[in-house]
């Protein structure tokens, strides 16, 4: 399944959409579809507040095959920001030296296997692996 | 489609999915929060890194003047999400 959302966060609702609709053909369970909604969201939302001045539009798609779920986001005609190279979080800090933000992608790595970048052609594409096993289906 | 409410007790109650175009509406409310408070995740089935920020940034200006949060029923996947943000150290959960 693929299709184009509108950079804006406001594009979620659609978003959670068109997750559910591959969840539901997928017949996913639970933890897997709450894996797949996360990681969706923090890399799209990452997209959005980062790579400012790219087309209207960013392309999500999503794949299964009898292995893995495959996350793909593809961002056209912008400049190269990896984003899994965020800063790592240090989550045992105490309350007063831990800061706002910046947990998004360590969020995404613990419930993905694999989150892969590629830029070329000014098309930046991120890609986050899950692998499925029988008892997630 | 996320919700915040005022229950019993001060009790602010979420509900629905929390992710990042929602969450002002619970800025907005826990903006209003000036004492400990207890907040009800019962109706919550999803939240992301945006969320865990503005409750984060909620628990940092609470504990200024000795205050705090504390969540209850939260589901097994946020209760996950709160044990890798490492959450589970900074708030009171139930």
């Amino acid at each position: 399944m693929e299709r184009e959302f509108e950079r804006k966060l406001d594009a979620l609702d659609e978003i959670f959409v068109f997750i559910d609709d591959f969840i539901s053909a997928n017949d996913l369970k639970d933890d897997v579809a709450f894996s797949i909604r996360l990681a969706v969201e923090e890399l799209f939302t990452n997209l959005v507040r980062h790579n400012y001045g790219g087309r209207d539009h960013i392309s999500l798609e999503l794949t299964r095959d009898s292995r893995q779920l495959i996350v793909k986001l593809s961002d056209f005609d912008v400049e190269p920001f990896d984003i899994t190279k965020a800063t790592p979080v240090d989550v045992r800090q105490s309350l007063m030296d831990r800061k706002i933000g910046g947990l998004g992608i360590h969020l995404v790595r613990s419930v993905v296997d694999k989150l892969t970048y590629e830029y070329s052609d000014r098309t930046l594409c991120v890609t986050a692996i899950k692998k499925v096993e029988e008892k997630d289906v | 489609m996320f919700d915040v409410s005022r229950g019993e007790n001060d009790k602010v109650l979420l509900s629905g999915r929390l992710d990042a175009s929602q969450v002002e509406k619970l800025k907005g409310v826990l903006d209003t929060v000036t004492r400990s408070c207890t907040l009800d995740f019962n109706e919550l089935e999803y939240i992301s890194s945006a969320g865990l920020g503005v409750l984060l940034a909620t628990q940092k200006r609470l504990s200024d003047s000795g205050h705090r949060l504390k969540l209850v029923n939260l589901n097994k996947h946020i209760r996950n999400i709160f044990a890798v943000a490492g959450f589970d150290f900074i708030f009171e959960i139930e």
